[in-house]
């Protein structure tokens, strides 16, 4: 391998791992801060809501999250609870919430027949 | 008088557990075997790994094996009102009845992995 060869995949490797760090949210600071605001609720790992109503979040997807949480802050969808909780939300703040109930176990949420899909 | 707070209580909890059984029943009425019937609308969007509609925007469809079905229902009637906006999900869920949705919702609840 020459090494005009090699410091070009050191060079992608690098693009790759920032764009990976700066994709998402950070799941730590989203874990302290679904334990305040959303785990009353959701529970604190989003695998047992406190009502049927409420949605398990653990494993569903990052960018799903992102959007739901984003348009409930901005209003375009409509929930007297979620309005009110996304509003006091950053979006750096909802990236890392997102990051946290996302990484949690798939044990809760699934695609049907997943297995028999893949 | 030192009995009159606790039967009060008593009361108040025979009347929640003789509510409970309605709101189990109100789920209850969706059948799964039903709605697996009418999910070919569903799954060929939630039916595949990672998904993302493209139209008239990107939008990650979620998870919702394993949902909970009061949540889904709700999610359905808010589709289906308008108060929750997605062109796709507002034109399936007006065409779902009531009992559509139960069952649908009962089925996404359940279906296997």
């Amino acid at each position: 391998m020459s090494a005009a060869l090699r410091s070009l995949m050191a060079l992608a490797l690098g693009l790759a791992l920032s764009q990976a760090a700066l994709a998402g949210g950070n799941a730590e600071a989203g874990k302290a801060k679904a334990a305040q605001v959303c785990a009353a609720c959701h529970s604190a790992d989003g695998t047992k809501p406190t009502s049927p109503e409420y949605p398990v979040l653990a494993g569903q997807y990052d960018e799903y999250l992102v959007r739901a949480l984003s348009d409930y802050k901005s209003g375009k969808r409509k929930n007297p609870i979620m309005n009110g909780f996304a509003a006091t939300l950053s979006p750096q703040e909802i990236e890392d919430v997102a990051a946290w109930f996302s990484s949690q176990p798939k044990t809760s949420l699934y695609t049907p027949h997943e297995a028999e899909i893949r | 008088m030192f009995h009159r707070f606790p039967t009060a209580l008593v009361v108040a909890g025979l009347g929640l557990a003789a509510l409970a059984p309605a709101a189990f029943a109100q789920t209850a009425t969706g059948n799964a075997a039903a709605g697996k019937e009418k999910n070919s609308m569903c799954i060929g969007c939630h039916g595949i790994v990672g998904y993302r509609t493209a139209y008239p925007e990107v939008y990650p469809v979620p998870m919702i094996g394993g949902q909970q079905a009061a949540y889904i229902i709700s999610a359905l009637k808010e589709y289906k009102s308008g108060a929750r906006w997605h062109p796709s999900m507002r034109a399936i869920a007006d065409s779902l009845s009531e009992q559509d949705i139960a069952d649908l919702a009962a089925y996404f609840s359940q279906v296997k992995r």
